[in-house]
């Protein structure tokens, strides 16, 4: 696997770009003070006196794709609400960031509230939504929750919420909700039914959400990220021609990379999109930590496929991945260095998933549980080679049989890392 | 027995005054978001209410909140056991939570969940002797940059910890009062507990 030929299109190293962290050098960056001395609200006004259709056709433009996982096309996604007839019409935001590895949703509500609050508005007048949602993880309440409620009350103040902003005609309410601690309420159907006031159980597409009857109530809905909309003010100031340019071909924009793990420095780091997992680590976080060498990199959040140090060069954009059998998913990169087992390494991805499927369909809840049960055996240096091969076709057996992407997205690592570390599996097997 | 049908008439309140004052003024903000006659939406915010009054969720305080949005209490119920942040079971004043998803696992997660056993004298789930402590083991929470991270009752992160920190933060902890669940008689049987 480690010789793929590498993509062809170079690459700035370092970003000059900076869209999403524009203002955090700043000292209380997160202060309507502070955004608006950095051009903040500017694009409001210019959107409101835009057609909403010529809106989404700058997103469509821009290659704005989806930050929450998927890379769906923001702009796509729209039009499918704005075709549909059906009136109320929801934008309901997913701010659940329950993805291990990933903490960048939480970095822009704790430090650029404005900017999404902006953005977020922008959207909501694109798709004639008049009531919007924001999902928020439940533990959120004290921190980016408190910050994002203060900006909300502050729009509200400046007459940039409510009943007809700046004497567009046009109204929007902002509600702030929270979840209860439930991984799968991430997912966009079970985020819905969550907001409902149920337990978060994925819903059978289609209808679709953004289809009448799919979505929130039962009306067209569009659900999309935190980083998605924060993108928005960017992308009507500039242009979706400009944003589209900033990143790589049907890519467009900046990406927060939420890096954790091994490497010497860690935190949410802006970059166009498609930069190399390379350049991520050495010319934004310092290389990896003293003394260690990198051994694997997730690069998406752990639901996506490892990677090997030797692939480290690969592009992080959504489609150079998917062709490569892995994915961007939610910018959530970890660097494992050589003291990483990764059998003990998938063992803990996996009682993840094997505690967070929420038991509706059979294959994920019982594929998840039975693969925590043999992986947790092997680490005790209880298991037998058929072991790791049982491991591998349970993961097999699991893809594309259930509701939601919850299943596949617990056994992509699993195939993987035993694929690219198989040696680390077979010098845990006893005798 | 948890009844499958909505009660005939009032259910008490579990809350003292002081309580239902804030119960109420958080009750009327969290229903008004939504459509008028959508209120059911509102129950998982209603349960975090009552549980920020209570420190966890009694029986009497799921029947009162499915009573207030008119949701059979075995809906209640499912919500309640649904969600990891619900609390069936009293936890201790302060109930810690420490994250061992992968970031914080390749960060040393597993040795702070063996210091916090050692330093508190229970195991993950229990409350300490003088019921000021318990912790936990939980999924990611966003925190991975900083890792190993954790939360102290369910919304203070705790991040970058050491052992040593984790130990100063116990120090702090003691003297500080945590969640308010003296306030409420300890019953028992409150079915399926989070570990
Ligand atoms: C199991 C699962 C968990 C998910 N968790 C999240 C999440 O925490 N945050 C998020 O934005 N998207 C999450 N997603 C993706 C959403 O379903 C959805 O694609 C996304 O919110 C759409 O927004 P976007 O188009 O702006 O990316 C998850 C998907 C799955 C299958
Ligand atoms: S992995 Fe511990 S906070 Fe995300």
């Amino acid at each position: 696997m480690a010789n793929l030929p590498t993509p062809p299109m170079p690459l700035p190293q370092t970003s000059p770009v900076k869209i999403l962290t524009r203002d955090w050098h700043l000292p209380e960056c997160w202060t309507l003070e502070n955004y608006l001395k950095g051009g903040g609200y500017q694009a409001l006004p210019k959107a409101l006196k835009m057609a909403p259709q010529a809106i989404v056709d700058e997103v469509v433009k821009g290659n704005l794709r989806g930050r929450g996982g998927a890379g769906f096309p923001t702009g796509m996604k729209w039009n499918f609400v704005r075709k549909e007839t059906s009136f109320p019409k929801y934008l309901v935001v997913n701010a659940d960031e329950g993805e291990p590895g990933t903490f960048k949703d939480r970095a822009i509500l704790e430090w650029a509230p404005h900017m999404f609050v902006e953005g977020l508005i922008i959207g909501c007048f694109a798709i004639d939504c008049h009531v919007t949602y924001v999902y928020c993880r439940g533990e959120f309440r004290d921190g980016p929750v408190a910050r994002l409620q203060t900006a909300i009350d502050e729009a509200y103040a400046k007459g940039w919420l409510g009943k007809n902003i700046l004497g567009s005609g046009f109204d929007l309410e902002m509600h702030v909700v929270r979840g209860a601690g439930a991984y799968i309420c991430g997912e966009e159907t079970a985020l819905l039914e969550s907001l409902e006031g149920k337990k978060g159980y994925p819903r059978l597409k289609p209808p679709f959400p953004a289809n009448a009857g799919g979505g929130l109530f039962k009306q067209p809905t569009a659900v999309n990220n935190v980083e998605t909309l924060a993108n928005m003010p960017a992308i009507i100031e500039k242009g979706g021609d400009w944003f589209s340019s900033v990143g790589c071909p049907k890519n467009g924009g900046t990406r927060l990379f939420a890096v954790s793990g091994h490497s010497k420095k860690t935190g949410v780091f802006e970059a166009p999109m498609g930069t190399t997992f390379t350049a991520l680590l050495n010319d934004y976080c310092g290389g990896m930590r003293d003394g260690s060498t990198l051994k694997a990199i997730i690069p998406g959040g752990s639901s996506s496929a490892i990677m090997t140090a030797e692939e480290a060069e690969w592009m992080s954009d959504f489609d150079t991945l998917k062709t490569k059998k892995t994915m961007a998913g939610s910018g959530a990169v970890v660097f494992l260095d050589q003291s990483v087992n990764m059998a003990h390494a998938l063992a803990n991805v996996t009682r993840f998933y094997a505690t967070e499927s929420c038991g509706q369909c059979t294959p994920c809840r019982e594929g998840t549980a039975w693969l925590s049960r043999l992986l947790d055996k092997l680490c005790r240096g209880e298991g037998e080679k058929k072991d790791v091969d049982n491991i591998h076709q349970i993961a097999r057996q699991m893809e594309q049989k259930t509701i939601c992407a919850l299943a596949d997205g617990a056994a992509m690592p699993v195939k993987s890392y035993i694929e690219k570390f198989r040696g680390d599996f077979d010098a845990l097997v006893k005798g | 027995m948890i009844p499958l049908t909505r009660p005939a008439g009032p259910v008490p309140s579990p809350f003292n005054a002081d309580q239902q004052a804030r119960f109420d003024a958080g009750f009327a903000k969290a229903i008004a978001k939504y459509p008028a006659d959508k209120k059911r939406a509102a129950l998982l915010a209603v349960l975090h209410l009552a549980q920020e009054q209570l420190g966890w969720l009694p029986e009497a305080a799921m029947a009162y909140v499915g009573f207030l949005l008119d949701v059979p209490a075995v809906r209640v119920r499912e919500v309640a056991t649904f969600y990891t942040m619900y609390r069936l079971k009293p936890v201790g004043c302060h109930h810690l939570e420490i994250c061992n998803s992968v970031s914080c696992w390749s960060k040393g997660s597993e040795a702070l969940l063996k210091h916090a056993k050692e330093k508190l004298g229970v195991h993950a789930g229990e409350v300490t002797p003088d019921g000021k402590f318990s912790f936990g083991e939980v999924a990611c929470l966003a925190g991975c940059g900083y890792a190993p991270s954790m939360v102290v009752n369910n919304y203070a992160y705790a991040e970058d910890m050491t052992p040593e920190k984790f130990d100063a933060l116990i120090e702090k902890l003691k003297n500080e009062p945590g969640q308010n669940i003296a306030d409420f008689p300890k019953n028992h049987d409150t079915g399926r507990a989070h570990g």
